[in-house]
């Protein structure tokens, strides 16, 4: 009988929590409060850099710690062509993601190619950290620890005006669906698989013939460019970049959301986004309390709870054939 | 000429000491505990505090950084107890949990002694003129004591008793612990004598540069780029990187440029893991990953 109900809550499980998560993105349209649309694209952004956080880290098992880099670098490179040099948005969107292209695969290559991840999460730690000294130093070119104000809002899109906070919230939501669908169907595909087995075990993945080097950058590169392109649209969202995008804390953060809602499974980001920034924000629980309690917490879960709320889920609610 | 070098030289001797006192903690921590520590810079931060208060109340800067070390050795034990302990070689654990602190020390640190910059009168004013050169007093007395503290953990490591058994919980802990060591209380020492040095470097940071709580990032990256060169897990690697960085740093900036500062050591560290995959001291498969 119990088991029964374990399978029913097994099977509905997945699609009603994608429901309930549709629902809520709708609120902000049907309400129409300027702070809950505010809130749902911080929230929708935020959302969009676990979920592609966690193609490296949960799929791939490997610790990236650059990506609030990834992120600022996406922020900055697109204002600043946008303002300095005058490019069209679009194409200022497209180089900048090239550009963190190119720049993951160099600092992937070198750090990758050892076993057991260590290499690399010192490595993209210490250009996490470069990253956001150069943001903070190179006064001509990024405004030095002032910031920079971004004074441009998008530009239509296709004939659709997108200017107003409205489509804000919209562009928004359209990146997190981007970034979850394109990691749902990554970790689908036969280069999914061949993640988790890396993630598993890197030597005997590498005996199976796959290229234990070049997946684990392609899903590097791939968590790069959507952290990114998360990172253009962010900038003439808040109006305002400083080097604070780049701040440690805020990777701390991602993984924070990661390892509470649970790393490697595609609900997690959503729930741990939601516990972390949905909840205070709304509450307008001071920065300090915030910051302080997801340290709390990071550290009770990895010591309690390892698998985080949606892996505990699963495992308990698994559908018994 | 020939004095400029020389004054780079020992510029760079001076900053590659301090980082290497911050190196050796994590390095060791690591190799003893397999645990990378990313609160180790809060242990630098929580040091130039503790110093700061102590020149404050009027104490000497000789009984701040024996109070540092004291109060940052008695914290690690704390949290070793508490916390690392239970996730001792499990990589990915280990990681997130100091993440963690950071977010937890760095945070109640800015509440408690407040976000604005502090600076301390450098306990050693005015300059010392050697064989014709003008070294700034308060450097060149760093620079003894980071050479007198990374000599005596040497000789520690080498010499004594308990650096023979942290020695051996390196390199193998299963082995040190059938020949009947205390392989817990190995991993307590050495994260308390490695918190202590961070303690140290720590109030050695106060008396040079301003401190904010939100210090920590700068020593642990350069920490991070020495564990890197000197082959992880390696003390005596972590001395000649941070010697090589510090050198590196100093020359860079002086003869190249000296906004860049910060990216000469990034270059080394990506320079070295193409060429020299373990690093320049693990040669014999010390990179245990």
């Amino acid at each position: 009988m119990k088991a029964r109900a374990r399978n029913l809550i097994a099977l509905v499980g997945a699609p009603l929590f994608w429901g309930a998560i549709v629902l809520l993105a709708g609120v902000p349209y049907f309400v129409g409060s300027r702070f809950l649309i505010y809130l749902g694209t911080l929230i929708a952004i935020e959302a969009a850099l676990a979920t592609s956080l966690n193609l490296i880290v949960g799929y791939a098992g490997q610790f990236a710690l650059a990506h609030a880099a990834f992120f600022g670098f996406g922020a900055y490179a697109a204002s600043i062509l946008v303002a300095t040099y005058g490019v069209n948005f679009w194409l200022a969107t497209l180089i900048a993601l090239a550009l963190a292209a190119v720049i993951a695969a160099l600092i992937g290559y070198p750090a990758l190619r050892y076993t057991g991840g260590i290499h690399f999460a010192l490595l993209t730690f210490a250009f996490g950290e470069l990253a956001r000294l150069l943001a903070a130093n190179w006064n001509d070119m990024t405004g030095g620890p002032m910031g920079l104000r971004v004074g441009f809002s998008l530009p239509p899109l296709a004939g659709i005006d997108l200017s107003s906070t409205r489509a804000m919230y919209g562009v928004a939501l359209s990146i997190f669906v981007i970034s979850l669908v394109a990691v749902a169907v990554l970790i689908r595909s036969r280069f999914g698989r061949a993640l988790v087995a890396i993630r598993e075990d890197e030597t005997l993945a590498a005996f199976l013939g796959i290229n234990v080097l070049g997946h684990k950058l392609l899903a590097f590169i791939s968590s790069a460019v959507l952290a990114a392109l998360a990172g253009t649209f962010y900038a003439p969202f808040m109006s305002f970049i400083s080097p604070e995008l780049l701040n440690a804390q805020e990777v701390i953060a991602l993984i924070g959301i990661l390892i509470v809602g649970g790393v490697g499974t595609l609900p997690g980001p959503v729930i741990g986004t939601l516990i972390f920034f949905g909840l205070p924000e709304f509450f307008h629980v001071a920065r300090l309390y915030r910051l302080v309690s997801l340290g709390v917490v990071i550290v009770l879960v990895v010591l309690f709870m390892p698998k985080g709320i949606a892996g505990e889920a699963r495992a308990r609610f698994r559908v018994k054939r | 000429m020939l004095a400029d070098i020389t004054q780079t030289f020992l510029d760079g001797l001076m900053v590659g000491g301090l980082y290497t006192s911050v190196a050796i903690g994590i390095t060791l921590v690591f190799g003893i505990l397999g645990v990378l520590n990313f609160a180790h810079g809060q242990m630098v931060m929580l040091g130039a505090y503790v110093a700061f208060f102590c020149v404050s109340a009027g104490w000497g800067f000789a009984p701040a950084i024996l109070a540092a070390m004291a109060s940052m050795a008695l914290f690690a034990v704390v949290l070793e107890r508490v916390i690392f302990r239970r996730v001792a070689n499990d990589h990915m654990a280990g990681l997130t949990v100091s993440l963690g602190l950071i977010m937890i020390i760095e945070n109640v640190a800015a509440a408690a002694f407040s976000p604005n910059p502090r600076t301390i009168d450098a306990p050693f004013p005015g300059t010392i003129e050697i064989a014709g050169l003008n070294l700034p007093a308060q450097r060149f007395v760093v620079l003894v004591i980071v050479a007198f503290l990374v000599g005596a953990f040497y000789l520690f490591l080498k010499k004594t008793r308990w650096g023979k058994a942290v020695r051996a919980v390196g390199q193998s802990r299963t082995g040190a612990a059938l020949v009947g060591l205390r392989t817990d209380r190995v991993g307590a020492v050495v994260f308390a004598l490695g918190s202590a040095m961070a303690g140290a470097a720590g109030a050695m940071y106060a008396s040079l540069f301003s401190i904010n709580p939100y210090m920590a990032g700068e020593p642990l990256m350069k920490g991070f780029i020495l564990t890197v060169l000197g082959g992880l897990g390696s003390v005596p690697g972590a001395v000649a990187a941070g010697v090589l960085l510090g050198l590196a740093e100093s020359f860079g900036s002086r003869y190249l440029s000296a906004s860049f500062r910060d990216g000469y050591g990034f270059i080394l560290m990506i320079v070295c893991l193409l060429c020299f995959p373990q690093g320049l001291f693990g040669a014999r498969g010390k990179a245990r990953v």
